[in-house]
């Protein structure tokens, strides 16, 4: 049985995993609260990480019905992600993992997204393709061992759930931007306006291109006519990002000759996405964004670290 | 009772095994190791981590992250050890170290963490004004030594030990035991963004 805690981002979450049974997944999201601040804040996140950290532990362990001392392995994010944050998560892992005598399991963020699909009800086993498009990374991965990868193509700018970001703040939407655009683009014309989509080297994104389109569109409509289009131009919008990461995708499966596709990262909760690609695996929607069922499921596939060696270990941003 | 005492909110972690008031063992590194010096003092003293019956961490104010790391270090043994958690500030746990002393941490961007009347306050370096002849300890006190040696504050050299956080003191400070969750940081400071907002 391994519990798993992640903090990498704004999002706390712990997670029991017994074999290949999810037996708990909790996620206490910060989204609102830093929703005022229009974007992620660092040290606002932290200090929330160290007021939910140990009751969301406490929480997945009562809801598998699992106590501490069942735990086997303690597993953790150990990086990449906002470095304060990811301390707070990695100290509480330490401690647990070392009051019981178990291993610690560190885990990369992105391997754990990757490991996302390898979870019930419908796992996705290697080989596979896997598009993982998040609010901080937008990478093209040859998936040949579970919760393991081989970069394909990277964004040279933005990621894709960035973009998303961006385009809300400058349609006057909310955040997180990806739900508000996915929402408001049902109500509008797609083809309203032809926003670019990059033609970068390789399998390689860019998206800070079609970022800048969107701010002069809007700035030469004039703040009355934005307004009352904004539902063409954020349906406009959203088809640029999805272009974008469905051609690079189909690119990729033709260059590895991987036939299966997976999705995974915040971004996969994207409606337009999933139906462009009507083959693909998608994550579960519940396992899209940050959770630490993610983790859990990547830990199967990583090395633990003893005691009382994991106690020197750092986090990376 | 046995206890485990720890701060990690500045420089150097400080932690100590303390039993009815003897101090059976104390360390000193970095933040990032501070687990590693609470493993070493238990094994070092022969005993269990489950034979902890209580634990002290420091509240600060300090390094907002290795604050939080002693923070949440406490929390999670706490949970995991089922003991009550006391929390004691670095700056008593610094005055207790030097008595007579006036505590200050060095709370980077120019600005040091004191005690105004027994309340932890942030100032500016130069809104410090100890009666000369007041001893002044901590790495604030290290960094604006100019200062205040030029107010008549006595300064103790660099390396003196009354300049960093001792758990010994920590865990003699120590009153009130009980759930970890009420043992809240000393932060003082609200985050940037916060300000820029209001
Ligand atoms: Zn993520």
């Amino acid at each position: 049985m391994i519990l798993a805690l992640e903090t990498s981002c704004d999002e706390t979450a712990a997670a029991v995993l017994d074999g290949d049974d999810l037996r708990a997944s909790v996620v206490a999201s910060q989204a609102e609260l830093h929703a005022r601040y229009g974007g992620v804040v660092p040290e606002v996140a932290s200090r929330r990480h160290l007021e939910l950290v140990v009751p969301v532990a406490r929480e997945a362990l009562t809801r598998a019905g699992a106590r501490l001392q069942d735990v086997e392995r303690v597993a953790v994010t150990q990086g990449p992600g906002l470095i304060g944050a990811l301390l707070v998560g990695l100290s509480a892992a330490k401690a647990l993992a070392w009051a019981r005598r178990r291993p610690l399991v560190p885990v990369d963020h992105l391997r754990g997204h990757v490991a996302s699909l390898h979870l019930p009800p419908d796992p996705v086993w290697p080989p596979f393709l896997c598009l993982l498009a998040t609010g901080g990374h937008t990478l093209l991965l040859e998936v040949r061992e579970p919760a393991s990868f081989s970069v394909l193509g990277t964004t040279l700018d933005d990621a894709a759930g960035e973009a998303f970001d961006k385009g809300a703040r400058l349609l006057g939407l909310g955040y997180p931007g990806g739900a508000a655009i996915d929402g408001l683009a049902r109500e509008g014309d797609a083809e309203a306006f032809a926003f670019p989509v990059a033609r970068v080297g390789g399998l390689d994104f860019s998206f800070s291109g079609l970022k800048t389109a969107l701010l002069y569109t809007v700035r030469d409509l004039g703040a009355e006519e934005a307004e009352a289009r904004k539902a063409d131009l954020a349906a406009s919008y959203q088809r640029a990002i999805v272009r974008a990461l469905v051609e690079r995708a189909r690119a990729a499966a033709e260059r590895t000759g991987l036939e299966r596709l997976a999705v995974v990262g915040g971004v996969a909760a994207n409606s337009e996405l999933r139906a462009s690609l009507p083959d693909a695996a998608f994550a579960p929607l519940a396992l899209c964004t940050d959770n630490a069922a993610m983790i859990a499921s990547a830990a199967r596939f990583t090395d633990p670290v003893p005691y009382p060696d994991y106690l020197s270990l750092d986090a990376y941003a | 009772m046995l206890i485990l005492a720890f701060d990690t909110a500045t420089d150097v972690a400080t932690s100590a095994l303390v039993w009815d008031g003897e101090v059976l063992g104390e360390r000193s590194s970095r933040a990032a190791t501070g687990i590693v010096d609470v493993d070493a003092l238990l094994r070092r003293g022969g005993f269990r981590e489950g034979q902890l019956e209580g634990l002290v961490v420091g509240t600060g104010p300090g390094r907002f992250t290795g604050l939080r790391m002693g923070l949440v270090t406490a929390r999670a043994l706490a949970f995991a050890l089922d003991v009550p958690v006391a929390g004691v500030s670095t700056l008593a746990a610094l005055a207790a170290g030097a008595p007579g002393a006036v505590p200050v941490v060095d709370a980077r961007r120019r600005e040091v963490f004191t005690l105004v009347d027994g309340q932890p306050r942030c100032l500016a370096p130069d809104e410090l004004r100890p009666a000369p002849g007041t001893t002044v300890v901590g790495d604030g006190a290290v960094r604006y030594r100019a200062l205040l040696e030029a107010h008549g504050a006595l300064v103790p050299p660099d390396e003196d030990e009354r300049n960093v956080p001792r758990a010994r003191f920590h865990a003699q400070l120590a009153a009130e035991f009980g759930c970890a969750e009420l043992v809240r940081p000393i932060y003082l400071r609200v985050p940037d963004a916060e300000r820029a907002l209001a």
